[in-house]
């Protein structure tokens, strides 16, 4: 049993030359088996074996040592490679590059055997008919080695551009690939016409084709993080539990489900739990068997070696299950929670440590750096390159994280320091606007004519819309110009560069408020928290009998890991009534929710009849329309200017009633209906001890549905307020905003952190703020004529 | 007292002194509550809110009960958003430090606004509860100590000289226990000796002219050899010639009331430490603002607010200080520091602080009791004012009020206060200049966006008006401290700059008061006034251009223009201020109501005077027909002196005369040719100090913040268009036929 251990530590740890998107750099125990994890901080190199040191080569590779793994693998190489592998190459749900100028930049995993691999690159896109195609151009790029830079022209049909990729250019580990579009308008030079382009890529048809027989074969568990995409740009566990019936069963399918999900890390996460196999497989498709060698031996034709000794975590090619199954197993339970750890060890975070950075590297390069107090970014650091342009409207954005506790948007302000410049051909008039998650937060107009070159220009960004967790913030410089103006036919592309932004610009956030707040769904999407700081093992509540349930609970389980960045210890056998005060996620039917959870979280039990079935919205809707009609004749006349100018009040303000209270009541009782499919609901404990957070949807199945939509990476940001509901069938997420909230203390007592949550707190409830600086004055007012009339003369 | 006693008492001071402390402390624990929330990073809209909600409390508060504790309390929320204002504008609007093109200016803009704000701060300190008027001593004085009254003199008028010296020696005391100085430093032995011929001759005659008329008069003739040290030097020389136990001074042109030193002496044995006992100067005619802008008789005038509530501030913190004139000093005091101080120019202030270092005390009397004049020229007005920045300058340099040992804490504010308001000129000309460099230079030398002005500035702006008006209210209308500071920035900046560059240069200068104006002309140091004029004006021209041509930061552009808008206004008053009005009368008539004897042709009618000024009176008489008078007929007035009861003749000559309901007015003018003639005067026109306070009274109203603003917009106007007037006719060099300022002055 030892040796077989020793031989799963090597296995499982061998080509982590690659580091891992977790940063856990330094942060593992130094009794960890994983001495080669201290070799390459840095992106791996071409070569992974000369990386690794000897001691873990042994096992790498088809050398002998590893036939365990690879001798039955044989006949089925045969068979995959009579079709060669794919590997879908795009995370996204969609990818569309639009405007002038576009760049996404992301990772993908590959194993030895597929960086080794002779490949070639396919991308299918469509384009927008007015993209012209003599100016437009797309550029796909490899680890910084250009693989293709074509004119964009597929605007009747969808095109396809197949181009070998050069040797050594992919290696194992993480390949960044980046793909950027410059496109212009055919006829038009207008700001307006930079909207109409757009170029589309088929994300089906879209991938690497590895020539290599065994390209597709994981041969060790660590290959499971090249698990990719498919063709939706989703990435599926099925986790093969033949014991999923067994109450014990449950905490290690979580654990073992939140461990994979970091390992691979992909956005789009789905696990589907089952006592047999599905049918599902193919690219971005992982199966996973999980349970005792004697229950494993149900759906596999042969249990791995040492099952039925100890611990076992190892990839084989099953006969029944097909290639590349990732078998968890041991002689019992005991033993498959060890081989469950040992892959939980490699991706965990101890409690205690600060996180540096959100893995975001597998859909955006490079990692998203945590700011957890003030701080700064030079441009360069955070992903932005210089970038010079000579269009009409240009983009480009980076990422910031703040913490769970981050407690400053109703009054901080982050600034940008811009280093950049505009050529004398730039009119005033053109603009330079910062977007923080699509919501503009500042606007820098241009005032000078004949060019200038900005240095460290300071910006001042509202953090109005900053959210825990991954925050993007956009720059975009819209550019007008006299030969714009002019347009003259067959010119849209000449001219020189227009605008440039420097690297060395800066970005850099003040000291902020940080306390958390209960309910607050934004802290979960962004950060796991609370449950990703419990020192206890978390409270699920759940229907463990159903499998839809426990696969939703597995995902959401393993979504909510990922945004904390460590593995979150759930104990699935907790009773409702036995949570007491505790955090606590409730995850069921509607009809199974007990009420008093139901009261608690400001959920509504009995009209649940009508919910979730789909009902046309026909009723006209009396304020949409009329709104409608006000935007309509909005700006004509001078009731137009009167109420222009109250659009610039709210805009500069952004003064709202909600700015009047005092005491916010608590928000009436909401009540589920319609077709959205998952209610996802967060208030504090009774005593309010802790969090609960309630995830529950009509059915079981669209319990499922609606949590593998939520936990989509485009959905799971949209979670916020105090109440979120996902409808799967539109992918539409509406919240409801928190309206009454708790503090929930997070640093230690610090006089500056309290005077800016006092500031914060006050920034959101203006008419508090005046009160008390009335009341004080007051007070000073009274203490001065105290004053006055006890020193000097008095007649 | 017995042992007993003692203890008591000390019980009892220890008592006070641990409420004191314990009131300071509550105070300390206010200021640092408000100073926390004030400088906590609050949103604008949360700002927006809060500056809405304190500007209308400090409204409702005005309007419901704007004195005593309610006063304080509506300063504290003023003071909240003052401070509120200083604070988003150290940490959010300066310029970022690499562009030293909008830095250097911003920076300077910055310094600006904080010494404003330091300067509201200190007054706020000095005037938060300026110590009620005292109650008259004139009737308690048991001891009647000996007197010395100095008027020193430089090249005064000997007729203006007898006027004054006749009222002091009229002044209602003992004529043993006290002595009248002339102390003529225009008749020295330097003088009369004086290497230019006609110099050496006017000094001679001066000496000789002034000698008869104080010998006439029963005052005493002082000259001294050399003019050392200026008015000072005369004074000590006056000092070391005398021997009274107090000495009063009064500036040549300033006479006194009867009841002067009635109302003042007393003060002296209740405090053996008193060193000084001042009173108000009130000038009996316009200065050139108020007589150009003709708002004289209708507002305060400048100095009321100093003499109304300033000093009765600083009164509370025993910081009373000597004004040149009016006050009454004890001599051993002064023996203490060798006399009068004369390292500056302003010896006054400077002898003041020495002897309040020194423990000394000062009082002072909120009562009229002496009446003057003061410089009717811009020219003279500028003259003066340039004096006593340069001399505050000085005292600042080489006394230092701030670090004075022996100053008392609130003493020490007292005087940074005094002293430190005579830098005013520079953040005025930097607040005359920031717009123009965003509008001419598009430097963006203040960060904010126009929400943010809106918030803060305009709420600071306002909140800082309101605040003058609960300091001043009655004292000064909203706006005419900023036009006078303007007006003398123009000429001030140079000189203070001067000073600080060569701070020993300056001489003492007599400032010219007996001027008169005959023809309506433009001032002759006017012109840059109407340069800024022009500047300013393109200022508004570029605003509508920019406003127009880049409606992409319109906002900015119109907050910008709009304090553009508000220098060119002040700028348009203060051509109406240069633009002389060319006068009739002199000074201004004092209305009195005193019976009298009215001689023509040798016969006498019964009359009434009903005005009277400093050259001329008024007389209503019963009996005669018009045929009777001629202009320029002698006649002459009969009647009965305060002073001491006995009746005498006052020759005049009639210059108008009409007839109205209850007879016939007579406009006439003095004609004095002995001393017993200024002595009726100075009896008509100084013996009643009421009236002058009643004078004062009248013209004492608190026209509020919206209506003195309209009321100084439609002034501004008119004044412009009165300064282009003027100008033009400059101009085009004719000389004007029919000046605007003499056709709307000739009233009765």
């Amino acid at each position: 049993m030892r040796s077989a251990l020793l031989l799963l530590l090597l296995l499982s740890a061998s080509p982590t030359a690659a580091q891992t998107p977790f940063d856990m750099s330094g942060e593992r125990p130094a009794a960890s088996p994983a001495p080669q994890s201290m070799t390459s901080p840095s992106v791996p190199s071409a070569t992974p074996p000369a990386a690794t040191p000897p001691v873990s080569a042994a096992p790498l590779g088809a050398t002998p040592p590893a036939t365990s793994n690879s001798a039955p693998v044989e006949p089925e190489v045969q068979q995959a490679a009579t079709e060669p592998s794919k590997r879908y190459l795009v995370p996204f749900t969609e990818l569309v590059l639009a405007g002038e100028y576009a760049q996404r930049s992301w990772s993908v995993f590959l194993t030895p055997e597929q960086a080794a691999s002779a490949s070639e690159i396919h991308l299918g896109y469509q384009n927008a008919i007015v993209v012209a195609p003599e100016a437009s151009r797309m550029t796909v790029s490899i680890n910084g080695t250009t693989i293709f830079d074509e004119p964009i022209a597929a605007a009747d049909n969808a095109a396809d551009i197949v181009t070998a990729v050069p040797p050594r250019v992919l290696h194992a580990g993480l390949n960044d690939i980046v793909i950027s579009a410059v496109q212009r308008h055919r006829t038009d030079c207008s700001i307006q016409s930079t909207y109409e382009l757009w170029t589309q890529i088929d994300l089906a048809r879209t991938f690497l084709v590895f020539d290599a027989p065994d390209a597709s074969h994981w041969k060790r568990v660590e290959d499971l993080r090249a698990v990719g995409v498919d063709e939706s740009g989703a990435t599926t566990f099925n986790l093969i539990v033949p014991s999923m019936a067994q109450t014990v069963s449950t905490s290690p399918t979580i654990r073992l489900g939140e461990a994979l999900a970091l390992m691979a890390n992909m956005p789009n996460q789905a696990f589907e739990v089952s006592e047999d196999d599905l049918p599902e497989a193919g690219p971005g498709v992982a199966k996973v068997v999980l349970g005792p060698a004697a229950d494993v031996a149900k759906v596999l034709s042969a249990v791995p070696q040492g099952a039925e000794a100890g611990p076992v975590a190892t990839v084989v090619d099953d006969p029944k299950l097909g290639p590349s199954t990732l078998v968890i197993s041991g002689p019992n339970w005991q033993a498959v929670d060890m081989a469950i750890d040992d892959i939980a060890r490699q991706v965990d975070r101890p409690a205690g440590s600060l996180r540096t950075s959100l893995g975001t590297r597998n859909w955006r390069t490079p990692d998203v750096p945590m700011l957890l107090g003030a701080g700064s970014f030079k441009f360069s650091d955070l992903g932005v390159n210089t970038l010079e342009f000579s269009g009409r409207r240009v983009r480009t954005d980076f990422a910031v994280g703040v913490p769970s506790d981050f407690y400053a948007g109703a009054y901080g302000q982050a600034k940008i320091l811009l280093d950049a410049a505009y050529s004398q051909e730039v009119l005033p008039g053109s603009h330079i606007d910062i977007y923080v998650n699509d919501n503009i937060a500042a606007t820098v107009p241009i005032t000078t004519v004949g060019g200038e070159i900005l240095r460290h220009l300071p910006i001042k960004v509202t953090m109005r819309h900053f959210r825990p967790g991954d925050n993007t913030v956009a720059i975009e410089a819209v550019l007008l110009t006299q030969a714009d103006t002019v347009c003259a036919p067959g010119a849209p592309s000449s001219g020189g560069q227009r605008f440039a932004v420097f690297d060395t610009s800066e970005f850099v956030m003040p000291d902020f408020a940080r306390v958390a707040r209960t309910p607050d769904l934004a802290a979960i999407s962004g950060t796991g928290f609370p449950y990703g700081r419990v020192d206890y093992a978390l409270p699920l509540i759940m229907d463990r009998a159903q499998s839809e349930t426990v696969s939703a609970g597995v995902t959401l389980l393993a979504r909510m890991s990922v945004a904390a960045g460590r593995l979150i210890a759930v104990d699935a056998s907790t009773a409702a009534s036995a949570v007491a005060d505790r955090n606590a996620i409730f995850l069921s039917a509607l009809s199974q929710v007990p009420p008093t959870v139901l009261a608690q979280v400001g959920v509504s039990g009995n009209s649940s009849s009508g919910w979730g079935e789909a009902v046309a919205s026909i009723k006209p809707n009396t304020e949409t329309t009329f709104d409608e009609w006000r935007q309509k004749l909005s700006g004509s006349g001078w009731r137009g200017q009167i109420s222009s100018f109250e659009d610039w009040m709210t805009r500069t303000f952004n003064i709202s009633m909600d700015s009047f209270r005092i005491f916010p009541g608590r928000p009436a009782e909401y009540t589920p209906q319609g077709s959205a499919s998952l209610l996802v609901a967060q208030e504090t404990s009774p005593s309010a001890g802790g969090t609960w957070t309630l995830v529950t949807a009509p059915s079981a199945s669209a319990l499922r549905e609606g949590v593998r939509t939520l936990t989509q990476q485009r959905m799971w940001r949209q979670l916020g307020g105090h109440l979120t509901t996902v409808d799967s069938g539109d992918d539409k997420v509406v919240t409801l905003p928190v309206t009454h909230f708790s503090f929930v203390e997070t640093q230690p007592f610090s006089l500056s952190n309290y005077r800016l949550i006092v500031a914060n707190w006050l920034s959101a409830n203006a008419l508090s703020y005046a009160v008390v600086l009335t009341v004080l004055s007051i007070l000073l007012g009274l203490a001065t004529a105290g004053l006055l009339g006890s020193l000097g003369r008095h007649r | 007292m017995t042992r007993g006693g003692h203890v008591m008492a000390d019980a009892d001071c220890r008592g006070t002194w641990m409420r004191k402390f314990l009131i300071i402390l509550q105070w300390a624990l206010a200021s640092a509550c408000v100073l926390t929330m004030v400088s906590l990073p609050i949103s604008l809209e949360t700002q927006l809110v809060a500056s809405m909600s304190v500007l209308v409390a400090m409204m409702i508060l005005k309007l419901v009960r704007p004195d005593g504790i309610w006063r304080l309390v509506a300063l504290a929320f003023g003071t909240a958003i003052v401070m509120r204002y200083v604070y988003w504008r150290t940490t959010s609007t300066l310029p970022p430090i690499n562009q030293l093109e909008n830095f250097i200016p911003g920076i300077l803009l910055y310094l600006a606004e904080l010494y404003s704000v330091m300067m509201l701060a200190l007054s706020l300190f000095v005037v938060a509860l300026p110590l009620p008027s005292r109650p008259s001593r004139a009737n308690l004085n048991d001891r009647l100590p000996t007197v010395d009254v100095f008027i020193p003199t430089y090249n005064e008028d000997p007729e203006l000289l007898a006027n004054t010296m006749a009222a002091a020696r009229g002044m209602d005391y003992p004529p043993d226990r006290f002595t009248v100085w002339l102390l003529d430093d225009g008749g020295t032995l330097q003088k009369r000796n004086s290497e230019r011929m006609v110099d050496a001759n006017n000094a001679e005659r001066r000496n000789e002219q002034l000698q008869k008329l104080a010998a006439d008069l029963g005052v005493n003739y002082l000259t001294r050899d050399r003019n050392e040290h200026a008015k000072a030097g005369n004074l000590n020389n006056g000092l070391s010639q005398s021997s009274g136990e107090l000495i009063a001074v009064f500036d040549a042109d300033h006479a006194p009331a009867r009841d002067f030193l009635k109302e003042t002496v007393g003060y002296f044995d209740e405090d053996p430490r008193l060193f000084l006992v001042q009173t108000p100067h009130f000038f009996l005619n316009p200065d050139p603002v108020e007589r150009n802008l003709r708002t004289f008789e209708q507002m305060p005038s400048e100095n009321e607010m100093f003499y109304g509530i300033i000093q009765r501030g600083l009164d509370k913190w025993n910081a009373s200080f000597f004004c040149g004139s009016a006050a009454v000093l004890r001599r051993s005091a002064l023996v203490e520091t060798n006399g009068f101080s004369g390292v500056s120019i302003t010896e006054d202030c400077e002898t003041a602080i020495e002897l309040h270092a020194r423990g000394w005390h000062s009082v002072y009397v909120d009562k009229p009791l002496i009446a003057g004049l003061q410089p009717a020229t811009f020219a003279s007005f500028i003259g003066q004012r340039s004096r006593w920045a340069q001399g505050m300058m000085q005292i600042l340099r080489f006394r230092f009020p701030p670090l004075k040992r022996g100053l008392s804490i609130p003493q020490r504010l007292c005087y940074m206060s005094s002293t430190l308001f005579w830098l005013f000129p520079f953040p005025r000309a930097i607040f005359l200049v920031a717009p123009l460099f965003y509008l001419f230079f598009d430097l963006q030398i203040f960060t904010a966006s126009g929400g943010e002005f809106m918030a803060y500035t305009l709420s600071y702006m306002i909140v800082n008006l309101m605040m003058q008006n609960y300091l001043y209210g009655a004292f000064r209308w909203p706006w005419i401290s900023e036009l006078y500071e303007y007006v003398q920035t123009v000429h001030l900046l140079p000189a203070v700059i001067s000073v600080i560059l060569n701070p020993r240069k300056p001489t003492f200068k007599v400032t010219a008061k007996d001027e008169s104006i005959s023809t309506s002309r433009l001032s002759e140091i006017g012109k840059p006034f109407f340069v800024i004029f022009g500047v300013l004006l393109i200022g508004v021209a570029m605003t509508a251009y920019k406003v127009y041509a880049e409606p992409y930061k319109a906002d900015v552009t119109l907050v910008v223009g709009g304090w553009n808008l508000l220098n060119l206004i002040m700028a348009g008053c203060a051509l109406g201020v240069v633009s002389e009005r060319g006068e009739r009368a002199a000074t201004r008539r004092v209305k009195v109501s005193r019976r009298c004897d009215f001689e023509i042709n040798g016969k006498w009618h019964k009359g009434t005077i009903e005005n009277v000024s400093a050259f001329g009176a008024r007389v209503t008489v019963l009996g005669p027909e018009l045929e009777d008078l001629a202009r320029d007929a002698k006649a002459g007035i009969r009647f009965k002196m305060f002073a001491d009861g006995t009746e005498a003749v006052l020759p005049v000559t009639i210059r108008n005369f009409e007839r109205t309901a209850d007879g016939i007015a007579v406009g006439c003018l003095y004609q004095p040719s002995e001393a017993v003639h200024h002595r009726l005067v100075a009896d008509l026109i100084f013996a009643n100090s009421k009236q002058w306070e009643q004078f004062q009274l009248s013209r004492r109203g608190n026209p509020g913040l919206l209506r003195g603003t309209a009321w100084f917009l439609r002034m501004a106007i008119y004044q412009t268009y009165r300064g282009l007037v003027y100008f033009w006719r400059d101009l085009s060099g004719r000389k004007p036929t029919a000046p605007l300022g003499q056709l709307a002055e000739k009233r009765p």
